[in-house]
């Protein structure tokens, strides 16, 4: 079979990914990046003007003196110059690399082979990558805009709260293209490489955690995870028979409904021997659940007002299908990943718990059904193992030895007194902000951080830092507090380089792959949900959403 | 003098408005004249029943495809086989045309295919009744057919 479809769409999507990174560094799409990001490019005139009139005050000042003029100094980048250059480069990068493909595609015979098989996937990566970019780039702030300019009429920022940011807008266009308009050929054995995207995103996410914070939110997950995945896949069995669902349909169902959705399910049904229908109307379910979670549950979170940790691990237990844990916990936390850290803790043990619960229901079915053929446990543990995860394990491994950051880094150590210059402790200007601000501090709490930030002229605890985190949130108007609580919070958290280019690569690789992932989200697909499954579904995964929420908010507190 | 169709084209997939399909095309049908081309459909959603699975690897998802794959063919033998019993046993002459693909697209490229004299199908599915869905689209098929279309009530 020849996977390699001879069209230029690889090409010509090079080729304006290069356009994109061409005008950029040109300077001729600086009227619509101005735009796009309004607060950036405020600041940047703001810096360009104060630095002409300094240059001149300079250059005044010398001829007043009778000197010679001063050699102008180059500004400093400001954060528009370099979301412009962070653009430009990646397109270079992406354009490049799709137009040499693209022009291979067209060049090559079709034949049979290696090369034809990694060819042929190139348009279709191609084509998610895309666009994530044209998502990320263009309509995350412009939506992001038109949330804030509606907000006086509407009286609430409708981008913000149904999150209509980059992961969703991704998802939500991959699914509109797959159900109204269909993927091109061209493109379509390109589009399953999104769960390579996703495995990979998951991969480096092991280089963001130190060994506290694994252990701790590890051994939250394995609590969490351990009550409702058991809870739900039992609740299930005993539910299934009563309401007279088959072996094999309440078998695929607790699955899904208990483990981590539409994967459990496909790793299952092989082993309960389900029939068509119970595999349709499962995923069905699962799917419909899904999509609803993975909007509903980030608009909940923000309306709760939970933090990372909280929503982390309430999205990791309570939605039950897996790729939209990951597209949740983006969407409340689209421009950070502490969430999806979390997240991705959950569905990481879910996936561990996966193997052993598929030997449990085949054991379960073995033991009600007669007939039915014994399955050797050793290979279903073998076969079902997530690979990835030793991965994560591995990159996880390496960070903790220091090879990207230096060796404390995690630990917090620049909230020790030693580790803080002098010239990055607060100045009298921020001290004076806190000091205004902090009669009005209505918990003790705070008044209480606040104090011994005032008195430290630096953060000394992470606990700290997290409270005063939420008086800054809070603080709309006030940005002399909130520019004096980030200037600690900076000094607190140093960020390696190779650490920072992570976050952002993974945040990359998670919209690229749920862009992929929505397009593999079929209505017709959804639309089986029905018969025992949906109900009995239905209020299983209600009960573990709604026990899940209650559950981290009475006890998982926001700081690990 | 009543109609008798040399080539009948029958949609059935074993629900109950394809029984009533089946039981409407033995009446008009006559021993040793009618030929009974039973359409079989799998309908289209199959090709994305793996969903958005990230998680598993291509094992796994390959024993799934092929346990898919397994059940489908299952259900499709037991479905031509048992109508092409009850055919032979009223002495019609019965051939089966297994398609995948959206129902009223299969029935109008097999309606071109054979070229039946009467296509016969089930009534539409009553609401609340469980089952796939995948419904036939009964206006494209008024559109597209040049036989005339019995729907059996």
């Amino acid at each position: 079979m020849v996977y390699t479809h001879k069209s230029p769409a690889l090409l010509v999507i090079g080729l304006a990914i290069l356009l994109w990174g061409w005008l950029n560094q040109s300077g001729s799409l600086d009227g619509m990046q101005a735009w796009l990001h309004p607060g950036a490019y405020k600041e940047h005139k703001q810096a360009v003007d104060k630095h002409a009139a300094d240059a001149k005050a300079a250059v005044d000042k010398a001829a007043a003196e009778g000197k010679p003029a001063p050699e102008a100094k180059p500004a400093k980048p400001s954060k528009f110059d370099d979301l412009k250059a962070g653009q430009t480069r990646l397109a270079w990068i992406l354009g490049g690399i799709f137009a040499a493909v693209g022009v291979l595609v067209l060049l090559l015979p079709a034949k049979e082979g290696h090369l034809d098989y990694f060819v042929g996937v190139a348009p279709g990566m191609a084509f998610i990558v895309g666009i994530a970019v044209g998502v990320r780039w263009i309509l995350d702030p412009m939506f992001a805009n038109w949330g804030k300019a509606a907000a006086p009429t509407l009286g609430w920022d409708f981008a913000k709260i149904m999150n209509l940011n980059y992961v969703v807008l991704g998802i939500v266009i991959g699914m509109v293209i797959v159900n109204l308009l269909r993927i091109p050929a061209w493109a379509a054995n390109g589009v399953r490489t999104a769960r390579l995207f996703l495995k990979t995103g998951v991969v480096l996410l092991g280089t963001l955690y130190s060994a506290a914070e694994l252990a701790q939110l590890g051994a939250l997950s394995v609590v969490m995870i351990g009550i409702f995945v058991l809870g739900s896949v039992w609740l299930v069995l005993l539910a299934g028979p009563r309401m007279g669902a088959s072996n094999s349909m309440t078998g695929v169902l607790s699955s899904g409904v208990g483990v981590c959705g539409v994967s459990a399910a496909v790793a299952a049904s092989p082993v309960v021997n389900a029939k068509a229908v119970d595999i349709a109307f499962t995923l069905g379910t699962i799917l419909l659940w899904g999509v609803l979670c993975m909007f509903t549950f980030p608009t909940i979170g923000q309306l709760l007002g939970m933090g990372p940790v909280q929503f982390g691990a309430w999205a990791g237990t309570g939605i039950l299908n897996s790729a939209q844990v990951a597209g949740a916990a983006l969407a409340f936390d689209p421009h950070g990943i502490e969430t999806l850290k979390v997240a991705e803790i959950f569905n990481i043990t879910r996936v561990l718990f996966l193997p052993i619960i598929v030997v449990w229901l085949a054991a379960w079915y073995v033991k009600r059904e007669a007939g039915a053929q014994k399955v050797d446990l050793g290979k279903v543990l073998v076969a079902k193992f997530p690979v990835f995860v030793l991965g994560f394990l591995f990159m996880f491994l390496l960070s903790t030895l220091g090879l990207f950051a230096p060796p404390g880094h995690y630990q917090g150590k620049y909230f020790s007194s030693e580790q803080v210059k002098e010239d990055k402790l607060l100045k009298e200007k921020e001290l004076a902000a806190l000091q205004a601000a902090l009669p009005k501090l209505a918990k003790a709490e705070e008044s209480k951080a606040m104090q011994e930030l005032i008195a430290n002229r630096k953060l000394t605890s992470r606990e700290q830092d997290h409270v005063l985190k939420g008086v800054a949130k809070a603080a709309k108007d006030d940005k002399a507090l909130k520019d004096a609580i980030g200037a600690a919070n900076k000094a607190a958290w140093h960020s390696s380089k190779i650490i920072s280019a992570f976050r952002d690569w993974i945040a990359w690789l998670f919209a690229i792959g749920l862009t992929g992932l929505g397009m593999q989200i079929t209505v017709a697909s959804i639309k089986q949900a029905g018969g025992k499954p949906l109900i009995i579904g239905s209020v299983v995964g209600a009960i573990k959403a709604i026990g899940s929420l209650i559950v981290v908010l009475l006890f998982v507190k926001e700081f690990v | 003098m009543s109609f008798v169709p040399g080539t009948l084209l029958l949609a059935h997939h074993g629900t109950d408005g394809a029984k009533r399909a089946e039981a409407q095309a033995f009446a008009l049908a006559s021993p040793g004249r009618t030929r009974i081309v039973h359409l079989y459909v799998v309908p289209e959603f199959w090709a994305g029943m793996q969903g958005d699975d990230w998680l598993n690897n291509a094992w796994t998802r390959d024993a799934f495809a092929v346990h898919v794959e397994r059940q489908l063919d299952a259900e499709a033998t037991t479905e031509v086989d048992g109508l092409a019993a009850r055919c032979l046993s009223r002495g019609f002459a019965c051939e089966a045309l297994i398609r995948f693909g959206e129902p009223a697209e299969c029935l109008l490229a097999a309606a071109r295919e054979v070229r039946p004299e009467l296509v016969v199908i089930g009534p539409p599915r009553p609401k609340g009744v469980e089952g796939y869905r995948s419904r036939m689209d009964l206006e494209k098929l008024a559109r597209g057919l040049a036989a005339p279309l019995l729907v059996a009530r």
